[in-house]
């Protein structure tokens, strides 16, 4: 009895006459089937297959491998199911749903395929996609997946009063220091020996919100110009941050304006 | 029946006997009398007795020898080739299952 070369010529016969499809022959002989039976070189032949054929299907898996050898390799009560199950439609009978061959002929497990993802839309008609809001080991609630983005947006706009600060806009004179690499020191002002500040006026330019829109993550102390009384405070100075202007008689003009260094534009020491 | 389901029928009834998955005794355990003398045409009845008459005897192979797999296919019901099929792999061991 050779029931391999048997089924070889039903299986190969019902291909031909298209009583049977590849497809039918892969519902049986699945990926999880065909990875415990198939010996690796004809693996590498499927593979190889694939990898230079621009469309996968069950077509290409059962030429490439070919119907002797699957025959040959899988086991054999799954090439029977495949044929009964052809033999059935030919007859007009329901096909059954596929047996689950959990264990080889071995007893080795097969493993299940993976759950399909479920992207069926929700109540609110969306489909499900994660949202990842801070850092990734952040504990989600149970349905932080259906909850809209909306609902997270104003969550984060409730919050900012409870800090009691507006978002932190950069005022215009922020930028009051160079880069050490500018060589502003080198120019006759000492570390120590700083520049009367004049007062500012109280009437600032208002910061434009969408020109430092991108800067809002550079937090500065909070530098209200906007109240009427800032400047009727007193600021304490340090000594050390005075000038002596007796001894500073080089530098004979005092510079009243916003670090306007216009007047130095040209001069090299 | 479409040819095609035909000609399937008949190749793997024919596999089935070439590679001695089932004999030609197995066969007409479910061809049985009745069933071909209620499906075979009457000049194929004529034949396989004058096939018998003529060897002094009808044994299961003879009939298969001018009852042909593609005969079979073509005039008797599929289900009974088919159970014919199943009950063979069953005894193989194939399958524990005999589909009727």
């Amino acid at each position: 009895m050779n029931i391999k070369a048997f089924f070889v010529d039903a299986l190969t016969s019902a291909l031909d006459l298209n009583i049977g499809t590849p497809e039918d022959v892969l519902r049986h002989v699945t990926p999880d089937v065909l990875s415990v039976s198939l010996p690796r070189p004809l693996w590498a032949r499927l593979l190889t297959a694939c990898l230079g054929s621009p469309r996968v299907d069950a077509r290409l898996v059962v030429d490439t491998i070919g119907i002797p050898n699957l025959c040959e390799h899988v086991p054999t009560s799954i090439i029977w199911a495949c044929f009964a199950d052809m033999a059935a439609r030919a007859l007009g009978k329901e096909v059954a749903a596929p047996t689950r061959h959990d264990k080889t002929a071995s007893g080795r497990a097969i493993l299940a395929p993976p759950p399909d993802i479920n992207n069926a839309p929700t109540a609110t008609g969306a489909p499900v996609a994660p949202v990842s809001v801070g850092t990734s080991a952040a504990p989600q609630s149970p349905d932080a997946g259906t909850q809209p983005l909306q609902d997270l947006i104003s969550e984060l706009e409730q919050d900012e009063p409870r800090t009691g600060r507006p978002p932190p806009l950069r005022s215009p004179t922020a930028q009051r220091f160079r880069q050490s690499n500018t060589s502003v020191g080198a120019r006759g002002l000492g570390a120590s020996a700083r520049r009367p500040q004049a007062p500012a006026p109280t009437s600032l330019p208002r910061p434009t919100p969408g020109r430092h829109s991108n800067t809002e993550s550079e937090v500065e102390p909070q530098t209200s110009v906007e109240t009427a009384d800032w400047g009727q405070k007193e600021i304490a100075v340090d000594d050390s941050q005075l000038v002596d202007w007796q001894t500073d008689v080089g530098s004979a003009s005092a510079i009243t304006g916003d670090d306007d260094f216009s007047d130095l534009g040209g001069r090299k020491r | 029946m479409s040819d095609q389901r035909k000609e399937w029928f008949a190749k793997v009834v024919e596999s089935g006997l070439k590679n001695q998955i089932f004999n030609p005794a197995d066969v007409l355990a479910h061809a049985t009398p009745d069933v071909l003398a209620n499906h075979l045409p009457p000049e194929l009845l004529s034949k396989v007795l004058t096939a018998s008459l003529a060897a002094g005897s009808m044994t299961p192979e003879r009939v298969l020898e001018t009852v042909t797999p593609e005969l079979l296919a073509a005039h008797l019901p599929h289900e009974v080739l088919w159970s014919c099929i199943a009950a063979a792999a069953a005894r193989a061991g194939v399958t524990n299952v005999v589909v009727s």
